[in-house]
């Protein structure tokens, strides 16, 4: 690979924002693409602020993404993608996932939350070229959701620059051989997240 | 040879596997905890040890006993446990050792687990012990290993520092298989001039030996060429010494240089090493060769200090660009725009300030969200009996001090409890409250801190209550595990989760032994009992303890271990929400017409049933 490229994910606790980015850096140690993952998951075990960096390219390679430096951002929830939008590159993919997770404020109605229409404006002013996942579109497998961060990695293959890097098929690989049960329900979450109308 | 993604810890843990150490100790705290969680997840090695202690001093203690019989140590803490190993530290430092000792110290630039923005070479200065630092996550597992050989060279503890960005960091690394312990017999070997300080002839003798000790490994460091300098072919231009992981942005800053008209070639680059000692050699052939100079190093100006007195020994007239001037701030991480913005400064290039100054607006309408108690934690029923207590009490909340500790059970500190009023250090609580008392409030005083804090700094704290007589109500919340830093097993866990041929040491046992007035031991998912109990030590003379004893959920779950099942009675349901304002559980939410309860998330402790006034929550 010719080019760096830097994604910076966002989101909460229990959304599996980290095993995103583990997967990412195994997708590139098979392809033998230098990667730092640097993931920062605070004090909770759930439900706090969650980021990981992953940098591609660079065989030196600082942790940090600097602000305006990102080729890919990645909010997994409304209210924490706002955290990112200063580190994404005009013109770049900004890929919103839009599930919401309530701190109890908010849910007792004494704290505000981010309108959804609010945090597009914000994603488009930053320049970035948004792509909107609505949660609905998440599909069931055996009644279930299937897991929204095997949807939002099947999305950024199937739409964004991360495609011409890795191989959908082999990134698709990496999750089966990574988790032995659950892999028809996986491969329903990333086929989706592939074909999801962006 | 072979190429696997780990972690900044983990390259650090199997270097010093690879080094031959033999005896590996620490205890646990972010960023530097993965470092011994990867080896206790090993195969046990005969003859290596490797333990979680009680404390960093003890953990320190233990590495350096194990380094005088001979033998390669490794010691691991974050950067606030080396203040409470820092006693034995300078002492060891005068003696010198034998094996080859290694000091592992994260730091935490950006404080992203919630600590002091501490600069750990500050330690190294003034111990006048060396300190090696690596740029990556790759070149950690090659430094640990020269660590080790500069100790023994040398005769001397060394510290290894981390950062957060590398600690936690996972990258490529090329690593070979791990060694066993080096064979070496043990060594006993007495002298009183090597290993006390009896009398100032001896201790200064080893003063003078300790400063000799670190011109030595300036010396190998040199020979060795662990600081790399690079040259620009024609003298005059900028001159770069960049620290630690500020080294990693170097190239990527060249980049973005390159577009405003920076010549790389006409950059000299030093890549610091050892923060301590000063490589002043390298400096010296800086300011013979360069015009002006910029040093990139996250927080204190350690190394820019050492800089401008080498600079004034030697009549250096060129700018020196960092933070003693005002272009850098002492707070916060690096990353490459302050390589470009420092290249700027120094050579007068005009780069866009907006270059690197993204859409900060939008973080302003993010939602709070302050950290909380997982569902089903046993602290949320003490933090619920200790504020209901009070409420019950004749006092107000705003009246009753409430010291808080190092741990999950900070947590009291948010919404909805707003149960704590302080957080220090490991131990602190119960030294706090005693001051508080001593400075005159005659309204009741709680200390608050969980078992593993205990252990490491509370038992001294609470001896000394009882001798002062300090009345005070020290709530100890015992979940068994030293949960915050990823549940780790600590002197009270219970029995049949310490590790093979550990020994249990109950709390419950210790505190009769230590003459307090009133011992009492509640469950804190048994609200009215909790309540009741620490009420009537609110209004008793004297030393009280209350032993809180629930198993940490997380843990528990892990086991298919639940108290009971919860279910939502919906006709009950008013939607006053008393539920969500009292507990704050992640498990409850707001639906149409009833609270709803994720079953998933649910761990059965009954504590919204509890504060229900309609039956619309039952516990089974």
């Amino acid at each position: 690979m010719a080019m760096n490229y830097d994604i910076y994910l966002v989101g909460v606790g229990g959304q599996g924002v980290l095993t995103m980015s583990d997967i990412l850096a195994e997708a590139a140690l098979r392809k033998a693409i230098p990667v730092n993952v640097f993931p920062i998951k605070g004090m909770a075990q759930r439900g706090g602020f969650i980021k990981a960096q992953v940098r591609l390219g660079r065989k030196v390679t600082g942790p940090n993404i600097p602000e305006k430096g990102a080729d890919l951002v990645v909010g997994m929830e409304l209210s924490e993608s706002l955290k990112a939008i200063r580190f994404i590159k005009p013109g770049k993919d900004f890929v919103l996932l839009g599930h919401l997770w309530l701190p109890t404020a908010v849910m007792l109605g004494k704290a505000p939350y981010p309108e959804l229409d609010q945090v597009q404006e914000e994603v488009k002013a930053a320049g970035a070229h948004l792509l909107y996942l609505d949660p609905e579109e998440i599909p069931l497998h055996e009644g279930a959701p299937v897991p929204a961060n095997i949807f939002v990695l099947g999305a950024l293959l199937g739409h964004t620059k991360l495609g011409r890097i890795f191989d959908p098929r082999e990134v698709s690989n990496i999750i089966r051989h990574r988790w032995k049960t659950g892999a028809k329900r996986n491969a329903t979450a990333f086929q989706a997240g592939l074909e999801v109308s962006g | 040879m072979k190429t696997k993604i780990l972690t900044g810890n983990e390259a650090l843990a199997f270097g010093a596997l690879r080094a031959g150490a033999k005896v590996l100790t620490g205890y646990p705290g972010t960023p530097s905890t993965g470092a011994l969680t990867t080896l206790l997840t090993m195969p046990v090695v005969k003859d290596r040890h490797i333990e979680w202690s009680t404390n960093e001093k003890v953990a320190f203690e233990i590495a350096a006993g194990a380094s005088w019989a001979g033998q390669r140590a490794l010691c691991a803490m974050k950067m606030s446990g080396l203040n409470v190993a820092y006693d034995s530290v300078i002492s060891i430092a005068y003696s010198g050792c034998n094996g080859g000792l290694v000091i592992y110290v994260a730091d935490d630039p950006g404080a992203s687990a919630g600590m002091a923005e501490q600069d750990s070479r500050g330690f190294a200065l003034m111990s006048d012990l060396p300190m090696l630092e690596p740029s990556s996550v790759a070149e950690t597992y090659q430094l640990i290993q020269v660590a080790f050989n500069l100790s023994e060279q040398i005769g001397s503890p060394i510290f290894f520092r981390l950062v957060t960005a590398i600690a936690n960091s996972h990258a490529m690394v090329e690593i070979e298989e791990p060694l066993p312990p080096l064979k070496r017999e043990p060594i006993l070997e007495k002298d009183i001039t090597k290993y006390t300080k009896a009398g100032s002839a001896i201790s200064m003798t080893q003063h003078r030996d300790l400063i000799a000790r670190l011109e030595k490994a300036e010396y190998i460091i040199r020979e060795w060429g662990l600081n790399r300098l690079q040259l620009a072919q024609e003298p005059g231009g900028l001159g770069i010494i960049a620290s630690g992981v500020a080294t990693s942005y170097l190239e990527e800053g060249f980049e973005i240089a390159s577009q405003y008209g920076v010549k790389s070639e006409d950059l000299s680059v030093l890549r610091v090493a050892t923060p301590n000692p000063l490589p002043s050699d390298e400096v010296r052939v800086l300011f013979q060769h360069c015009d002006a100079l910029l040093i990139l190093e996250e927080l204190e100006p350690h190394i820019e200090r050492g800089v401008y007195l080498e600079a004034h020994k030697w009549g250096y007239k060129g700018k020196i660009i960092g933070k003693l001037d005002g272009t850098f701030s002492r707070v916060g991480e690096y990353d490459v725009s302050h390589v470009v913005k420092g290249m700027g400064v120094a050579l007068d290039v005009d780069i866009p300030e907006d270059c690197f100054q993204g859409r900060s607006e939008a973080e302003a309408l993010a939602a709070q969200r302050p950290i909380t108690l997982c569902a089903g934690c046993p602290h949320r029923g003490t933090f619920m009996a200790i504020n209901q207590a009070i409420q019950k009490s004749k006092f107000n909340k705003d009246e009753v001090m409430v010291t808080g500790d190092i741990g999950c059970t900070i947590l009291g500190m948010n919404p909805p409890f707003d149960t704590v009023w302080n957080e220090v250090a490991m131990g602190a609580s119960i030294g706090l409250a005693q001051g508080y008392v001593h400075g005159g409030v005659e309204t009741p005083v709680i200390a608050t801190i969980g078992d593993s804090t205990f252990f490491h700094a509370g038992i001294p704290s609470l001896i000394n209550a009882v001798q002062h007589q300090v009345p005070l109500t020290l709530i100890i919340m015992d979940n068994g595990w030293t949960s915050m830093t990823g549940m780790q097993a600590n002197p009270g866990t219970s029995k049949e989760f310490q590790p093979p041929g550990n020994r249990r040491v109950d709390i419950a046992k210790i505190i009769p032994a230590l003459n307090v007035d009133q011992f009492y031991i509640v469950d804190p998912f048994d609200l009215e009992d909790t309540t009741a109990t620490i009420l009537k030590c609110m209004h008793l003379p004297g030393v009280k303890v209350v032993l809180a004893r629930q198993e940490c959920a997380i843990q528990a779950q892990r086991r298919d271990v639940m108290p009971g099942l919860v279910h939502v009675i919906p006709e009950n349901c008013n939607l006053c929400q008393l539920c969500i304002i009292h507990t704050g559980c992640p498990a409850i939410d707001v639906g149409e017409d009833t609270i709803i309860i994720d079953p998933t998330l649910c761990y059965g402790c009954g504590l919204c049933a509890d504060v229900c006034h309609r039956e619309a929550i039952v516990k089974e």
